[in-house]
């Protein structure tokens, strides 16, 4: 049996310390993001109930585990397939109000990157929304919002609904 | 007679061989970067545009890709054809081969759009019809059938090598075809041609053996170790020439075909006199590519002197690059004949014919892919024993 | 048995494991039919364009496609993007006639889609209803799609696109090609085309668009009848954009 000719007696710690160092430093950097992470509230917060909808599609435990899978679902079938008129991301949002509490709260906590609001629109603040329907405007998402231009607001429309309990939301619920 | 050729790794501890080294892990590092912000801002960074959506890196990938075809038919000398006197090159063959083709992967990899999704749904959701589904697995397939020709040679297993030897070699038309198909078969003017496949593979032939010409003489010289050299001239004179001759043949038929039949004859003349690319064509593929090195190689003052051979190889290889660079942009910048008969005189949108221009950060990814190819070679070198001690051609019987 | 031997066994008994392991993974194909019924089946979307009613200067069908389906508007030609394109031709040979006309440029929902052909994740296909879409969940950004159209029809996100005038209709982050895509979301939803629909409240009505199949539908009968040819079908690639006075 030939003897390797890489790996030798005296070059075997350089090795070990490469080898060693590829592996723990990503295992490294998970460890120290989860324990960064320790204290952060994880659990999603329901605003704003719509009467127009009785409940959510499915209880909350199973939404947790499995919110991903149904949203990849319905991507597959309306983009792919074509049907429509089942569950909408505007339909989630009707009481969900607030990305920033019912998506990016949880996966900021877990360290899950989102690619969805670099092209689907889901306001960050519930205000936003709001404003958006009296006075729509050019702009994306995580902008500031305009000031109302009083002169544009339908006076037959009633004023905006908002939660006073959410004009602090540092305040939590 | 048995040829006991020895192995042996350099030792790579003098000043120039850290500076090499140095500057080729920046080179990688530079790379890395500006694939980085093009990733975060977009392509609009680089000089491509909705009419030009392919550029350098793509020109690069397929450049890498025929580079190691040539490198692969210089180690089939010695394994599918038996002549020992090659053997002394056969790892460094291989192994540079599987940089390159590794180099051609990464640069179309760092091309995309979507770096994010490229590591994964070409595996799940691959095309059996896309030459860019097909490819990559010939790419991979060809990569791990050169780990184990490596393998083979290195453990010095002589069924193994030549069944390696001769799978890697067929293997390598099969995916030089296939990135020529790439191009071929895709209904574009200035793409559509079956002659763009066997023209591929004989520019890649022709480029990997010159390299191959110029990696033995520079690695020798480096080194320090002993080189015949006969052994580099024949490769110069009786397999370089005739793959310049045969690219030169082919790439007559294609331009000749396209001129003489009426539907593409406008296409054929704008390709061959209509633009900055003609010159390129003309003066450097035809001329110092082809022509040039193939006189030098075949008149017997020049073809039989080492530095005539080295100075024609690198022709040869300058020559290929802007052969690829011919079959990338080219049928870009010709806008298609929508309406025969018509010209457009207006239009919201570049609808005449397109230009590209390199942009810089597309120029640093191409340095972070051959500081990629480099550094991964020189350092392999020292790692591993692929260089020869000394490279002897047999004596004459 | 001596440190090299334990190691080899372990190896190949691990490698022998994963691969049986992972058999299930490498054997199934990603679940295309997720759905065997659909509600696109029966259709074959089309569209007829007159080009006798295109009026000179007028922008409705762009417009209208820009604003509803948050296409990217950069103002710089090189990284526009065009669902729907305008360009003014005049005949080469001037003994022929030097009549200048419109034609509007789109894409042309081949039968034979090359772009489709091409796609090396299957982003890019022809929906039952004959649409060719893109999905931008998948589309990996290679632009190859936009080197087999023979129309130059598809277009790449190469910046971020700063207005988002329609917010009920995601539009396109960066690095994801497009094309028009006649507009499916208001299809599916039983509407026309933005273009049809615009096209025809500027009065021109220009823009006719149903289903080929339909052979009572006012497409069919102008697609069929001969009054109208389409761009290069040469190619092959069977487009179902048909033109009148081109």
């Amino acid at each position: 049996m030939k003897r390797s000719t890489v790996l030798t007696e005296k070059n075997r710690i350089r090795w070990a310390t490469v080898f060693s160092f590829l592996i723990i430093l990503p295992l490294g950097l998970s460890v120290v993001g989860f324990v960064l992470s320790r204290g952060q509230e994880t659990e999603v917060f329901l605003e704003a109930p719509d009467p127009k909808w009785e409940a959510c599609y499915r209880d909350a435990e199973y939404m947790r585990y499995h919110h991903m899978d149904l949203l990849k679902d319905v991507r597959e079938e309306v983009v792919r397939f074509g049907i429509r008129g089942g569950l909408t991301l505007a339909g989630c949002g009707d009481c969900h109000t607030n990305r920033d509490q019912f998506c990016d709260r949880c996966h900021e906590a877990a360290s899950v990157r989102l690619d969805c609001y670099g092209c689907h629109y889901y306001p960050e603040r519930v205000a936003e929304r709001e404003l958006e329907r009296i006075n729509p405007t050019l702009q994306g998402p995580g902008q500031e919002p305009t000031e109302i231009d009083p002169a544009v607001q339908d006076p037959e429309q009633e004023p905006a609904r908002i939660d006073p309990a959410l004009q602090a939301p540092q305040e939590g619920r | 007679m048995a040829m006991d050729v020895q192995f042996s790794k350099i030792e790579g501890r003098s000043f120039p061989y850290y500076l090499t080294v140095a500057v080729l892990a920046s080179f990688v590092l530079a790379g890395f970067v500006a694939t980085l912000i093009m990733h975060e801002h977009g392509l609009y960074l680089s000089g491509m545009t909705n009419r030009v959506p392919w550029g350098l890196q793509i020109s690069m990938a397929i450049f890498y890709i025929g580079l190691s075809a040539g490198s692969l038919v210089v180690s089939g000398l010695y394994g599918v054809f038996g002549k020992m006197e090659y053997k002394p090159f056969a790892r460094i063959a291989a192994y540079l081969a599987m940089l390159f083709l590794i180099a051609g992967l990464l640069s179309i990899f760092t091309d995309q759009g979507r770096i994010d999704r490229v590591f994964t749904k070409p595996f799940t959701y691959a095309n059996a019809t896309s030459m860019f589904s097909i490819n990559p697995a010939l790419y991979s397939g060809h990569i791990m059938i050169c780990v184990l020709y490596l393998w083979a040679l290195f453990k010095e297993k002589g069924t193994l090598t030549k069944i390696t030897s001769l799978v890697v070699v067929l293997w390598a038309i099969g995916t030089h075809t296939g990135t020529g198909a790439i191009f071929a078969f895709v209904p574009r003017e200035l793409y559509n041609s079956s002659l763009l496949p066997p023209s591929f593979v004989a520019a890649a032939l022709s480029s990997g053996a010159a390299l191959m010409i110029l990696v033995i003489v520079s690695l020798s010289r480096a080194t320090g170790r002993h080189l015949d050299n006969e052994l580099v001239i024949w490769l110069g004179r009786r397999l370089l020439s005739i793959f310049l001759l045969v690219t030169l043949y082919v790439l007559l038929i294609e331009n000749a075909h396209r001129v003489y039949v009426a539907a593409e004859h406008e296409a054929g003349m704008f390709f061959l006199f209509g633009g900055t690319h003609s010159f390129f064509f003309w003066v450097g593929l035809i001329t110092v590519g082809c022509v040039i090195p193939a006189v030098l190689l075949f008149i017997k003052r020049t073809g039989t002197s080492l530095r005539w051979t080295v100075f024609a190889s690198i022709l040869v290889v300058v020559g290929v690059l802007f052969e690829r660079y011919l079959i990338v942009i080219p049928g870009l910048i010709h806008p298609p004949e929508l309406f025969p008969g018509w010209e457009i005189v207006d239009a919201v949108f570049l609808e005449g014919v397109a230009s590209y221009t390199v942009s810089y950060l597309e120029i640093l990814q191409t340095l972070g892919v051959l500081g990629f190819i480099g550094f991964a070679f020189v350092v392999g070198l020292k790692v591993m024993p692929l260089a020869p001690n000394e490279a002897r051609a047999l004596p004459a019987a | 048995m001596d440190r090299r031997d334990f190691l080899r066994k372990t190896g190949t008994a691990l490698a022998g494991a994963s691969g049986a392991l992972s058999l299930p993974v490498l054997t199934s194909c990603a679940d295309e039919t997720v759905h065997a019924d659909s509600v696109l089946e029966g259709k074959r979307w089309g569209m007829v364009i007159d080009l006798t009613r295109c009026r000179d200067g007028c922008t409705a069908c762009m417009d209208a496609c820009r604003k509803t389906n948050n296409v990217a508007f950069h103002d710089d030609a090189r990284w526009d993007v065009h669902w729907i394109r305008k360009a003014t031709i005049k005949p080469k040979d001037e003994s022929v006639g030097h009549e200048e006309k419109s034609v509007l440029l789109m894409c042309n929902h081949c039968d034979n889609p090359p772009c489709a052909q091409v796609c090396p994740v299957q982003a890019t296909y022809k929906r039952e209803d004959g649409i060719v879409v893109v999905d931008h969940h998948r589309c990996i950004g290679c632009r190859y799609c936009m080197i087999a159209c023979p129309y130059n029809a598809r277009f790449f996100n190469f910046k971020h696109n700063p207005d988002w005038p329609n917010k009920e209709y995601p539009q396109r982050s960066h690095g994801v090609v497009e094309s028009c895509n006649f507009c499916a979301h208001l299809l599916d939803q039983g509407k026309r085309p933005a273009c049809v629909e615009a096209c025809e409240s500027v009065g021109a009505g220009a823009l006719i668009f149903g289903n080929l199949n339909d052979r009572n539908s006012e497409v069919s009968r102008l697609a069929t009848g001969g009054f109208a040819k389409r761009i290069r079908d040469d190619w092959g690639t069977k487009p179902k954009v048909y033109y009148i006075g081109l």
